[in-house]
């Protein structure tokens, strides 16, 4: 530490030291002459004895800083002159580390956030998910690893292998606080949770056993610290306040401690509720202690002692009893033999969750992983340019070099120098680096899927992530300078002296090879990116089939609220009313199910046709996509009808027909409108108006409906897809909460009067969304976008890497052959055989990297197939563009050097001979 | 008689220098003047290694180092021990006590064969 001080006090030292040593020899003069010497001798005296005054300076400064130390700071220095001597070399090495540590770092950012960080509570390495595995003969309500809350509490009596176990469950609300109230998500927990956790409360209480009890007997909440923060102002009265979930009045009992942000990465809940309100927090949810409904998944914290496989093994004789006796208990006596053997084959797993619970991340942990190995590649790449250069312009330093072992300087010390050099450069593209990474993290937010629930990653730079770059960049800078700097250290001055002129070194072949590799990775990319940039166009331009201009979906939740089935479809008459009436608006129309999210309502239909003998029937051979939507809904769409009739009021007014599936209209006729996909499939292009058709394809199934019309066919689950659709129409039994809307002028003004409409049908009412249908298409291309995006960034990239490196092993060729080119043009080869001489060997890299990628794109090109739309991997005119633009730009990079070795000076080139 | 000087033995100048200044601060010269005397001539210490044990033994702690007054009236530069050199100086006095009563014993040994 003392000695890294000194460095700052050098000057200062330095002066000390000659001030003492000049007093020494003063006073030793002084004594001389005393003692009678005449002054010349006594000085001549004195300067014989302190004829090593220069060593001694470097032995007193080699204490005060260590040798390396100073070596170190003096090659810093050197390092920087000579860097900034060659600044295109710099800023080309420079460039090419920083993308490869910027894009490995961003990586990194986003593997530690969602995959690897642990939660910030007690001993997260304790916490394990506890999963069914098999058959569990029981409702599913969410996503992954669900079980039912009473087996919960059966795990919780094992305290033999748990300190505590929990349960919870993500869900949605509609949370009035003062003012709108508001979709917010939410997360119905175990009393158990806080405490197993180890999490306490910044403010009041947290929940606990207590709030276990009876179904509905602890209407309480617990605040997150930001949702209280934001949404309260860190008001701190807060405790004992109330809140409307879901029209139900709750008392805030605390705030939790602000770094906890719940379990899971992806959904980040802004308040917790006790299970026992999930009657409340769930509408229509009456089943919290039934076994057979799965809704929560199962936590636990494994005591001190025991391990993870102990604790596996040792509760498989508890769940296989409770299996046991689950059979008896419950209507598995009902279930088929086989669906009982499953269920009887079942195990308990744990696996480690120090990372808590996240859909997000089970999802892309994945993708994440081969992201970050990607990059890796990348940077690798970038490491090869960057010694590549060192190794061109090792070349052109030899010289230098020579000169300097021949004064004595040792190898290690030539060797010490180079690594300098490229650390420096690897901290500089390092630096670079993470000023971008924040970018890119940023753009890959945005590509993750969000809803009402926030999630937890953030593109911010910390300590950590500073500390990786770092590493990266230190062994970054040794891997790229190691090559160099080894040869130097290799080389003997005899045969460096008489390599002088002579044939390219050995390590020429290898970096050729690796610069025809690089041009192969890269091409493969960039056909990889034109792929799919046009895979996204061509969706683009295709779009769902309607025109998505001036057209605005909003979804409302009445049963969040309460309502009845009959209570909501007069709310939905209401509001279609109001929409009517508006001058803003054009027309409206609602739908069961809403447009290009990914879901869709699917189930077989049997048809009955006129035009076939009466009594013969056939059940479609897949599945259809159906749909109920209001009179109006194609129009509203600009969905052309091409056979037939739209829907009327006739069709929508319902009359209660409890055991049949399908709505009738007062009639007692039932009608259904086809797409023409349908009619393609199962009609060959026939008239299919007048056919009968049945829900299910149960032989006692009815055919009942009748196809009244026939329409274009548009998206249903996303653009890409083209489907057979059925459409019925809406009712009391099939009532949709989705509006389409089309408006004149501006969306905003839009936007306001549909907002006035909703507020004055009811001010209470949740809206699950509200956007234009070009934002939702937009949403719905999102994974296109993201492979777009990726794969055009990747393959830029690669591109400029590679550009970087071929760009480097040229020059280093030209450097090495200066003599041959002068000689050959001593002996009247033209300027333009010099740059052909050159050319040629860029020639033969380029077009060997092309040759190894296209068989690579043919064999890798089933693998991306399904994710393209309206183009084949093989595809003749990308592969054409993508090499043209690979061959194109890197014979620009290899005319450089190319030019240069025409401006040799045949007299310069062979003056050392 | 430049023959019958010897330089000081490696390892033996930061203690003897330690000593020395135990008794009282003092500058470079003075150290190698008063090395000289003490010992009669017969222990010769060269600029050469007195700067650079001085300074490293200023490194390490076990010295401080100030400017001040000489006895000639020109500032010089005064070295005196600190707690931790006394430490020192104790530490390697005994450890040379027991090296020389060591060798002390070998000699002894084969003089009274």
């Amino acid at each position: 530490m003392n000695r890294i001080f000194n460095w700052f006090r050098q000057r200062r030292l330095e002066d000390d030291l000659d001030r003492e040593l000049q007093y020494h020899i003063d006073r030793r003069v002084t004594d001389l002459i005393h003692s009678g010497l005449p002054e010349p001798e006594a000085r001549r005296r004195v300067t014989l004895e302190f004829v090593g005054a220069t060593q001694l300076r470097e032995e007193v400064r080699d204490i005060w800083l260590n040798r390396w130390l100073r070596d170190f700071v003096h090659d810093l220095r050197f390092s920087a002159r000579s860097i900034l001597r060659t600044p295109s070399l710099t800023a080309a090495a420079v460039l090419s580390l920083a993308l490869g540590i910027g894009a490995t770092t961003a990586l990194y950012s986003l593997v530690d956030q969602i995959v690897l960080r642990a939660l910030p509570v007690d001993h997260p390495e304790r916490l394990v998910l506890i999963d069914w595995i098999g058959f569990q003969y029981a409702e599913t309500m969410g996503t992954t690893n669900l079980m039912s809350y009473p087996i919960c509490r059966d795990i919780q009596q094992q305290t033999q292998f748990f300190d505590g176990v929990f349960c919870r469950a993500a869900t949605t609300i509609n949370l009035s606080t003062s003012g709108e109230p508001r979709l917010t998500a939410a997360e119905l927990v175990s009393g158990t949770y806080f405490s197993v956790l180890g999490v306490s409360p910044a403010l009041g209480r947290l929940l606990t056993i207590d709030d276990d009890q009876a179904p509905g007997s602890s209407p309480v909440v617990v605040l997150s610290y930001d949702f209280w923060k934001n949404q309260f102002a860190s008001a701190q009265d807060i405790v004992g306040k109330k809140v409307l979930v879901n029209q139900y009045p709750m008392t805030v009992v605390g705030v939790a401690a602000p770094a906890f942000h719940g379990i899971d990465v992806g959904e980040v809940p802004s308040l917790w509720i006790p299970a026992v309100m999930s009657a409340k927090a769930i509408p229509g949810f009456e089943t919290m202690l039934d076994r057979r409904t799965r809704w929560v998944q199962i936590l636990g914290r494994l005591k001190q002692n025991v391990s993870l496989a102990n604790a596996q093994t040792g509760l498989q004789s508890w769940f296989k009893a409770m299996l046991d006796e689950d059979t008896r208990r419950t209507n598995i006596s009902r279930a088929s033999a086989e669906h009982r053997r499953e269920f009887l084959a079942s195990t308990l797993a744990l696996t480690p969750a120090p990372q808590g619970h996240s859909v997000l991340r089970q999802d892309f942990s994945r993708p994440l992983w081969v992201l970050f190995v990607a990059t890796l590649v990348l940077l690798a790449l970038a490491c090869l340019n960057v010694a590549g250069l060192f190794l061109a312009r090792g070349s052109a330093r030899h010289r230098e070099i020579s000169t300097k072992l021949a004064l004595g300087a040792s190898r290690g010390r030539i060797g010490r120098q180079l690594l300098t050099d490229s650390v420096l450069l690897a901290f500089a593209g390092g630096l670079l680096g993470v000023v971008m990474a924040p970018i890119a993290v940023r753009a890959f937010i945005a590509f993750l899927p969000h809803d009402t629930a926030a999630n937890d990653v953030h593109a911010h730079v910390d300590t950590h992530l500073l500390l990786f770059a770092f590493l990266v960049s230190l062994i970054t800078g040794f891997l790229a300078g190691s090559s160099p700097a080894l040869q130097a250290g290799r080389k003997s001055l005899d045969s460096s002296l008489r390599e002088r002129g002579g044939t390219p070194s050995a390590g020429l072949a290898l970096r050729r090879a690796i610069v025809t590799a690089q041009v192969a990775f890269t091409l493969i990319l960039v056909i990889a990116a034109g792929l799919f940039v046009r895979t996204l166009s061509g969706l683009l331009v295709k779009g769902p089939g309607f025109d998505t201009s001036s057209l605005i979906s909003f979804g409302i939740k009445p049963d969040l609220n309460g309502y009845s089935g009959a209570e909501e479809s007069r709310l939905i008459r209401r509001i279609t009313e109001g929409l009517r009436n508006s001058p803003s608006i054009q027309s409206s129309s609602v739908a069961l199910v809403q447009l290009l999210l990914g879901g869709a309502w699917n189930n077989s239909l049997t048809i009955q046709a006129p035009t076939i003998q009466a009594g013969e029937r056939y059940v479609t051979d897949r599945e259809v996509q159906m749909n109920a939507v209001s009179p109006g809904f194609f129009a509203t769409l600009g969905t052309k009808i091409v056979a037939g009739r739209d829907f009327n009021e006739h069709d929508a007014l319902n009359v209660t027909a409890p055991n049949l599936s399908l709505p009738v209209s007062q009639s007692g006729q039932r009608a259904v409108i086809v797409n023409e996909a349908f009619v393609k499939r199962y009609f060959g292009g026939r008239n299919p108006l007048g056919a009968r058709v049945a829900m299910g394809a149960a032989p006692d199934a009815k055919p009942d409906s009748e196809i009244v019309g026939v329409v274009e066919n548009i998206s249903y689950r996303n653009v890409r897809e083209q489907w057979e659709q059925a459409y019925f129409p809406t009712g009391t039994e099939l009532s949709g909460s989705n509006f389409y809307v089309r408006f004149r002028g501006t969306p905003e003004s839009a936007f306001r009067a549909i907002r006035a409409i909703l507020r004055n049908a009811d001010p209470t009412l949740p809206i699950s969304y509200f956007r234009t249908l070009d934002e939702q298409i937009e949403r719905s291309l999102n994974t296109e976008r993201i492979l777009a995006a990726l794969s055009s960034s990747f393959g830029t990239l690669a591109l400029l890497l590679s550009l970087v490196g071929l760009y480097g092993v040229i020059s280093f060729a030209v450097n090495q052959r200066t003599r041959e080119i002068g000689i050959r043009m001593a002996l009247g080869a033209t300027r333009l055989s010099a740059i052909w001489l050159v050319l040629r060997d860029a020639l033969v890299m380029i077009a060997g990297g092309t040759a190894i990628a296209l068989p690579c794109v043919w064999a890798l090109g089933r693998l991306v197939e399904s994710q393209l739309y309206d183009v084949k991997p093989t595809d003749p005119i990308t592969i054409l563009v993508a090499t043209l633009v690979l061959c194109s730009t890197a014979l620009g990079a290899a005319l450089i050097p190319a030019r240069r070795a025409s401006a040799v000076n045949p007299t310069e080139a062979l003056r050392f001979e | 008689m430049p023959s019958s000087r010897f330089p000081i033995p490696q390892g033996t100048l930061d203690m003897l220098i330690l000593q020395i200044l135990s008794l009282e601060p003092a500058h470079g010269y003075g150290i190698a003047q008063r090395l000289e005397q003490v010992s009669k001539s017969v222990v010769q210490v060269n600029q050469g290694s007195l700067y650079p044990a001085l300074h490293r033994l200023e490194q390490r702690g076990w010295l401080k180092a100030d400017w001040r007054e000489s006895e000639t009236g020109r500032e010089a530069k005064f070295y005196s021990l600190t707690r931790s050199g006394q430490r020192q100086l104790r530490v390697e006095k005994d450890s040379w006590a027991r090296l020389t009563g060591a060798v002390r014993l070998i000699f002894d040994e084969g003089a009274a064969q």
